[in-house]
């Protein structure tokens, strides 16, 4: 895990969709092991600054650093980084249980030893460990994403309202992992409109008209 | 509570055609009128004769083992083309508006039924068309030549009403499916058997009086049947009918877009939604993908059976020239090889579980090559032992020169499991014929084109020279090399994406 840097630095940030700008001069800083949770109404635009920082959105200008370096498409970005910002289209003929298996033996874990089934039984899975993710809610399917996102070993946690479609139980039970996540060193980056479950994650709560030095064009 | 009168259906339905047609312009149905009947008419000019071939050759030139091959592989083909289609459907607005509607549900599927009658007896009757025309012995007497087409409508029109029932009362749905598919590929044995031993052709004509009681028994069967099942229709599970709405949409689409991955990803989402999977840990000694893969290629052991049958089907083209052979060949192996290539179409289509594998891509397509590579070499090695035990291929190790193959079907497989959608914004291509949009042409060629790797054996097998181990090697190199050229040059240690070069 790299501690020497800051987990995520973002200056300068423009984006805009045609002609209306979404984030105007946009900045944030992430220290590695903290937990930062950006909060906002609809359509400000926190989706789109964690998209950036994920490297799956390019701005029209600024500067973004993941650990000191640019993001992009390398697989080490990509061991470093975990993310939920964009929905997983799930493998054919793999179970639940299997594709938990499958990211762990990827990132060189024994699945018994990494917890699979813990974590299907701590996110509710457990009894849909033999289904085949599409068969599963919309709940379901969210809670599978965290699980594996969860599972696999990472540096940087980016999380796009991790709370949506969960039940209040499970909210509760996500936040615990998450704050756990952090309190062992991780870095976590999320948006979300629940300040109770950002608070719960751990997580330090920063609006996004606060990482505008001028005002967003949504407000 | 209100009681809700049913609507007359024929009044919506005439009500919604009437604001349609106002929305269109001027004259807009008689163009597509119009052009549709220039359509037929122009492509009717440019292959009749080629139809002629198919429908009806200047002499029969199939035994009577073909003809009943043949009649098995209509049947079976025809039920499960029906059953995939539905049969009974509605449009997607339809489904979506007058499915939850109170309209008469006999008035709303007698359309469809009326449609989907017409199109099995068509089917049927242009099917046993060609039949007669490859297997019966001629002259044909003169109220068998008008039968026989009837006996294939009515015959066409049974085969719906059953793929009806199995649609309405699914228990026995699936086993009808099964036993369609065995009649399949009895049809298919049918013709393989026949390439290999000198079956009799028909030396009787068949006699009208037979053919005239078939056809009225037929007609017997059908018209109660046929009653009965319109009385029934408003029996069909409204579940039934939305999947074959979706069934006719991604057909639409797919037809309209010129995209065929639509209908294969629909074909695959169903086959899994239907199947009970137990979890098993993937075999730790293997690359984890290439875990993935095998496990997946297991779980449709129904398939791998098709695909080792159609081992044999080259031998099918023993009167075609060689070159056709070598060519049929080389592309078997690759659909063999395509079996266990979802995983990376999923990939390809979305990199996200890529990205949380963090693995690169050239890793990722190394491990995911070694199960195609398997599936391809054992089918080319099959296929060509066959042909070389036919007597179709000339003396030589052919089992050996399938098994350098398995290289060449693997890319080829893997580079088209890449190809990705159908890029319809290419400029379109100006023709004598007309304007041809290129990107369809362009995808249906990503992946086959690297089958020349394969050009050594295609030289061989179309020279007709004895072979010998000298080619074996060659083939061997340029299969090896050009795999690892593929793979170093479209994949590289520090992308994870698949789709940057394909």
């Amino acid at each position: 895990m790299v501690v020497d840097k800051p987990a995520v630095d973002v200056s300068g940030l423009y984006v805009s969709y045609g002609s209306t700008p979404v984030l105007i001069d946009v900045s944030l800083h992430v220290a590695a092991g903290e937990g930062v949770c950006v909060t906002g109404e609809n359509g400000i635009g926190k989706s789109t600054l964690l998209r950036c920082v994920s490297s799956l959105q390019r701005a029209d200008r600024g500067r973004i650093r993941v650990f000191g370096t640019s993001p992009g498409s390398t697989p080490e970005f990509w061991r470093q980084v975990a993310t939920t910002v964009e929905p997983p289209t799930w493998y054919p003929g793999l179970t639940v249980r299997e594709h938990a298996e499958l990211v762990c033996r990827a990132h060189g874990q024994d699945p018994e030893e990494a917890g699979v089934d813990g974590a299907l039984e701590g996110f509710g899975l457990a009894g849909h460990a033999d289904a085949i993710p599409p068969s599963l809610s919309s709940g379901q399917k969210q809670r599978l994403t965290l699980a594996i996102t969860l599972l696999r070993p990472s540096s940087l946690l980016i999380l796009d309202e991790p709370e949506q479609r969960l039940d209040p139980e499970a909210r509760s039970s996500v936040a615990a992992m998450l704050s756990q996540y952090v309190a062992n060193g991780g870095t976590l980056l999320m948006a979300s409109h629940d300040d109770v479950f950002a608070l719960a994650s751990g997580a330090r709560i920063l609006t996004m008209q606060t990482l505008a030095a001028s005002e967003t064009a949504a407000s | 509570m209100t009681t809700i009168q049913p609507t007359d259906f024929r009044t919506l339905r005439r009500w919604v055609r009437r604001t349609q047609a106002e929305h269109r312009e001027r004259g807009a149905t008689a163009g597509n009128v119009y052009f549709a009947i220039l359509f037929v008419a122009v492509v009717g000019g440019m292959v009749h004769r080629q139809l002629a071939v198919i429908f009806w050759p200047a002499s029969p030139n199939a035994s009577v083992l073909a003809g009943a091959a043949l009649i098995l592989a209509g049947v079976g083909g025809l039920f499960l083309a029906l059953r995939r289609l539905g049969p009974l459907g509605l449009s997607r607005p339809a489904a979506s508006w007058f499915l939850t509607a109170p309209v008469s549900r006999r008035k709303l599927l007698i359309p469809s039924l009326r449609l989907a009658a017409a199109g099995a007896a068509v089917a049927g009757a242009l099917y046993s068309i060609a039949v007669v025309g490859h297997a019966a012995d001629r002259p044909l007497p003169g109220s068998s030549g008008v039968l026989l087409p009837v006996v294939g409508a009515l015959l066409g029109v049974v085969l719906l009403l059953a793929a009806l029932a199995a649609q309405s009362r699914g228990a026995w749905g699936s086993r009808a499916d099964n036993v369609a598919g065995l009649l399949l590929a009895a049809g298919l044995a049918g013709f393989v058997i026949d390439s290999a031993v000198a079956a009799p052709r028909a030396t009787a004509s068949w006699p009208a009086a037979a053919v005239a009681i078939v056809a009225a028994a037929l007609a017997l069967l059908v018209v109660p049947l046929l009653a009965l099942a319109v009385t029934r229709l408003a029996g069909t599970p409204n579940d039934r009918i939305l999947e074959a709405a979706k069934t006719a949409g991604t057909l639409m689409d797919s037809a309209f877009g010129v995209e065929p991955s639509f209908v294969i990803e629909m074909v695959e989402r169903r086959y899994w939604a239907n199947r009970r999977l137990r979890s098993r840990r993937l075999w730790g000694r293997l690359p984890v993908l290439t875990a993935q893969d095998l496990l997946l290629v297991l779980r449709r052991p129904r398939r791998l059976l098709w695909i080792a049958g159609a081992a044999a089907l080259p031998a099918l083209f023993e009167h075609a020239p060689a070159w056709v052979v070598a060519l049929v060949v080389l592309l078997g192996g690759m659909i063999a090889g395509g079996v266990s290539t979802g995983n990376i179409r999923t990939d390809a289509g979305n990199p996200v579980m890529l990205r949380l594998l963090g693995l690169d891509s050239r890793t990722a397509i190394t491990q995911r090559l070694w199960v195609p590579t398997l599936l391809s070499g054992l089918w080319y090695a099959a296929a060509l032992s066959l042909l070389d035990a036919l007597g179709d291929l000339p003396a030589g190790p052919w089992w050996a020169l399938g098994l350098t193959l398995a290289p060449v079907g693997a890319v080829a497989a893997i580079r088209k499991a890449r190809a990705g959608f159908v890029r319809n914004e290419l400029l379109p291509l100006d023709t004598p014929m007309g304007s041809i949009s290129p990107g369809p042409l362009l995808n249906s060629v990503i992946g086959p084109d690297l089958l020349l790797l394969g050009l050594p054996a295609m030289v061989e097998i179309a020279q007709g020279h004895p072979l010998s181990w000298m080619t074996v090697l060659v083939q061997a190199v340029v299969s090896v090399t050009g795999a690892q050229a593929y793979v170093s040059g479209s994949t590289a240690h520090d992308r994870v994406e698949l789709t940057a070069n394909r």
